[in-house]
């Protein structure tokens, strides 16, 4: 891989680094902090939208090679692992003991543990099971002067000592290298079932309400408009609801014929059930929350509450109308989430519009964050929306942890 | 105490919220785990803009500041070992606001942890995390300790709950953080930092929707090591519970005397076993977990026929140390966690530990997450067993790391395992766990002497004879 592929916005590193142990990866991290090298650490490079573009970058830390399991007693229900190993990896290495770590992460055969902690990932099914930093029992990480550090342990319950993991977990590798994570993972569901139902105009908010007096509560239920060649692999931007159960065969069965009647009642014609090709159908979901259009796109990211959902989504809808851009958006019934990608027609008038939408979105929807943009444009854009009222404490954090400004300066909230 | 210091909190807080007469102060010496110095002030502050100014009074006359929910800390964690002001939340206890909708509610933190389910029982809905203190323990409290409890095996500890945190910080700011807010994630650093970085104010925390069927179950063992061998098997086998707790013989008896709940008084050890979820899920979990106990050769299996008996259960389980206290002259309450395919090996140690120095011991713990509560029954006047229980607690602790445990799962390290730290983490990870209490309270004026091995802290700290907790 060629530096082109660690490229941040249009600065791209003079040198690639791949260690192969933890040990290895401290060594070139102190080294660069002794000699004022800026480094960026990268995983499988499918949240690397995020943040703004570093002010100083000189060596990519590649850290997939450190991918070995380190710790799994299937008896345990706990798996230690280092951070290079892919989602795909570690689904596997689950499953084959009928387990399983709920992490939602977009494009898991190539997303790394240690990029999707950094990168604070939070999905659909943490409604149900937790954030991920909730299934993370244990942290080792490197520090920029080379200190491996540990917090937590192989336990699943555990306050020794202050919980550091949840520092690093959101951090964007600005504080120090996550090198291994320890889970505590979960039983796979015997049952899963992915719901569709196309939403006639004028159903969306009945058919909400209805979701929240469901007995059995799905794992996920989204609205989705647009993302049709993702999700659907076939054209068409018709509003649809996209509803996931999981657990015991017969919850699975009552939940379905319940979510039938309910959603019926509220003017949703029919239900399409996905069982056999639940897990790809469910990941081409989590995948289009990062899929670009080629570079005549963007997406953002809004968090709130599930009841906030609609002005979040009308002043998506009114800003982007504003600016001339295409918007496609996922709503997430459960966690609050609304998804948004902006797009053009063309990669010209993409560029032209881009940046009005981000300057008018500034005030209606501050809080938003962007996850995906091309390259060329990230420097024009607030990538993290209005700074948090903590930022003071955040930036003594970052003057803590890592003084010289080594790990991606400029690229964390508040360009810290 | 100084005439100045005085005036400053009482023009901060008003007269009656300031105590300094050494009467008044006794409360404030001492938590469930041991007795130290009076306060030089104990003080109620009434809302967050009070907390503020008692902050900036604090650190203009260099006191430091020790926040207290309902005291029922069992590790020294509320106890003034330095001295200096004692903060207590006992008017600062109300819901302030409720979403049902969204499932939130924002407290204050002296607010007591079963106070919020039973406001929430209402609207379908509860609060998770409900450590055997919920009836006077404070989310406050909760939230520092990062508490668990019987539930936390399905719903988590309070950090996987707490949503956003308003706190009042080393240089008297009110700062609010939430855990969606872009950056770093301040919200979960505070839960579990034992009041040592900051003081919390109000807390937001998530809510659960109540379960539409609920079973509680007790199988009776011959010995605990086969109880605790069900358990593991139970873990092992993925079959969900809300709740696995073992008690022995020894707290099943103390238990009976005072509860009269049911539990078989004749058994090695009985296991508490509770589902949750849909009527379907919780009859099949139920009946393969009363497989798995016939298997590992459980001797009865009842199940509670009704609400009242399973609240009975729920009540005698949680009130266990309690009724132990009223039989055994004093006792230390240990806490550890072991990885949960080990349950038995650490039993099996904690006994040998406890025939070793002569005690008598009983077990009562949240089997489900492997977390060991071994209660060391002595008497403080006879010095011999004073010295035996502090010695047998180390070896139990230590016994518990060799199995690839730690030295908490949800008390906290507080005063008492300050100087344990060291054998589960490294100088290093130690040196790296201060560098975020240097940013939030570099002078250390928030809890000092907590957590962390003295000698790492700038302030000596006399230590405080353990008195343990007193029957």
């Amino acid at each position: 891989m060629t530096p082109k592929h660690y490229a941040l916005g249009t600065r791209e590193p003079s040198e690639i680094q791949r260690p192969e142990s933890i040990e290895a990866l401290a060594e070139s991290l102190a080294a660069c902090d002794r000699a004022g090298r800026a480094v960026v650490l990268f995983g499988g490079r499918t949240l690397q939208g995020l943040g703004h573009v570093p002010e100083r970058y000189d060596v990519a830390i590649d850290c997939t090679r450190l991918s070995r399991v380190l710790e799994h007693d299937p008896r345990d229900l706990t798996i230690g692992l280092e951070a290079g190993c892919s989602i795909a990896a570690l689904d596997a290495t689950l499953a084959a003991s009928g387990q399983f770590v709920p992490l939602d992460a977009p494009r898991a055969a190539a997303a790394t543990i240690g990029g999707t902690l950094a990168a604070g990932w939070l999905g659909p099914r943490r409604a149900a099971y937790g954030k991920p930093r909730d299934l993370v029992i244990g942290t080792t990480v490197v520090l920029a002067d080379g200190t491996i550090a540990k917090a937590g342990g192989m336990v699943v319950k555990n306050v020794t000592g202050y919980d550091l993991s949840k520092l690093y977990i959101g951090s964007l590798g600005t504080l120090g290298a996550i090198v291994r994570a320890n889970f505590k993972t979960l039983p796979l569901p015997a049952a899963r079932r992915l719901a569709v139902a196309a939403l006639p105009e004028g159903t969306r908010a009945r058919a909400i309400g209805r979701l929240e007096t469901l007995g059995i509560e799905p794992v996920a239920a989204l609205v989705v408009n647009g993302f049709a060649k993702t999700i659907d692999g076939e054209d068409g931007a018709d509003g649809r609801l996209l509803v996931l159960f999981e657990g015991s065969e017969r919850s699975v069965e009552a939940a379905t014929r319940e979510l039938r009647a309910v959603i019926g009642a509220a003017g949703v014609p029919a239900t399409r059930l996905i069982d056999r090709e639940t897990a790809a159908s469910f990941a081409r979901v989590l995948d289009a929350y990062i899929e670009p259009l080629g570079n005549r796109s963007m997406t953002y990211r809004s968090y709130g509450r599930p009841s906030d959902t609609t002005p979040r989504l009308d002043a998506f809808a009114r800003v982007a109308h504003g600016a001339k851009l295409g918007l496609e958006t996922i709503e997430d019934v459960r966690t609050g989430d609304v998804i948004a990608r902006l797009s053009a027609r063309t990669v010209a008038d993409f560029a032209s519009r881009a940046h009005a939408f981000d300057g008018d979105r500034r005030t209606a929807l501050s809080g938003a964050r962007v996850i995906v943009a091309p390259q060329a444009l990230r420097e024009l854009l607030d990538a993290w929306g209005a700074p948090p009222a903590a930022l003071p404490t955040m930036r003594a954090l970052k003057e803590r942890f890592d003084p010289a400004g080594t790990l991606a300066p400029g690229r964390f909230v508040g360009r810290i | 105490m100084q005439t100045a210091l005085r005036d400053a909190l009482i023009e901060a807080l008003g007269p009656e919220a300031v105590l300094t007469a050494p009467e008044d102060l006794a409360a404030y010496a001492f938590d469930a785990y041991t007795e130290d110095r009076l306060p030089a002030a104990a003080v109620l502050p009434e809302n967050s803009a009070q907390v503020a100014a008692l902050v900036r009074v604090a650190r203009k006359f260099g006191e430091p500041l020790v926040a207290r929910g309902a005291g029922t800390g069992l590790c020294g964690g509320a106890v003034p070992t330095s001295g200096g002001i004692v903060v207590s939340f006992a008017r600062m206890n109300r819901i302030l606001a409720f979403d049902a909708t969204d499932r939130r509610a924002l407290v204050q933190p002296g607010l007591v942890n079963l106070d919020l389910s039973k406001a929430a029982a209402a609207h379908g809905l509860f609060f998770g995390p409900d450590p055997s203190s919920q009836k006077t323990s404070t989310l406050g409290g909760n939230a520092a300790t990062n508490a668990g409890g019987p539930h936390a095996l399905s719903y988590g500890s309070m950090s996987a709950h707490v949503t956003a945190v308003e706190f009042v910080d080393a240089t008297g700011e009110i700062v609010c953080a939430r855990a969606d807010d872009a950056g770093y994630d301040l919200t979960g650093v505070l839960v579990g930092s034992e009041g040592t970085l900051a003081i919390l104010t109000a807390i937001e925390v998530r809510l659960l929707r109540l379960p539409r069927a609920v079973r509680v179950c007790v199988a009776a063992f011959g010995d605990i090591d086969a109880a605790s061998a069900c358990v593991s098997a139970i873990v092992a086998a993925g079959i969900a519970a809300t709740a696995l707790e073992i008690m022995d013989r020894t707290i099943v008896r103390a238990v009976e005397a005072h509860f009269h709940a049911g539990y078989p008084q004749d058994a090695g050890a009985v296991l508490l076993v509770e589902v949750a979820g849909e009527a379907s899920d919780v009859e099949a979990s139920e009946r393969a977990i009363a497989l798995l106990a016939r298997d590992h050769g459980a001797l009865t299996w009842r199940a509670a026929a009704s609400e009242r008996e399973r609240a009975a259960l729920w009540a005698a389980r949680k009130g266990a140390a309690g009724a132990l206290g009223r039989i055994a002259p004093n006792y230390y309450i240990q806490d550890a966690t072991v990885p949960r395919s080990r349950l038995p090996e650490a039993i099996r140690r904690v006994e040998a530990i406890a025939r070793e120095h002569d005690l008598p011991v009983g077990n009562v713990f949240h089997a489900g997450d492997g977390n060991l509560h071994p209660l060391l029954i002595f008497d403080r006047r006879e010095r011999r067993q004073v010295d035996a229980v502090g010695a047998a607690g180390h070896d139990i602790l230590a016994a518990c790391i060799g199995l690839g445990g730690t030295i908490s799962g949800e008390h906290g390290i507080g005063y008492e395992k300050r100087d344990t730290l060291p054998l589960v983490f490294s100088p290093g990870d130690i040196a790296t766990m201060l560098r975020l209490r240097d940013v939030f309270d570099p002078a250390q004026s928030f809890n000092p002497g907590k957590i962390f091995p003295q000698g790492t802290a700038c302030v000596e700290v006399v230590a405080p004879e353990p008195t343990f907790a007193r029957a």
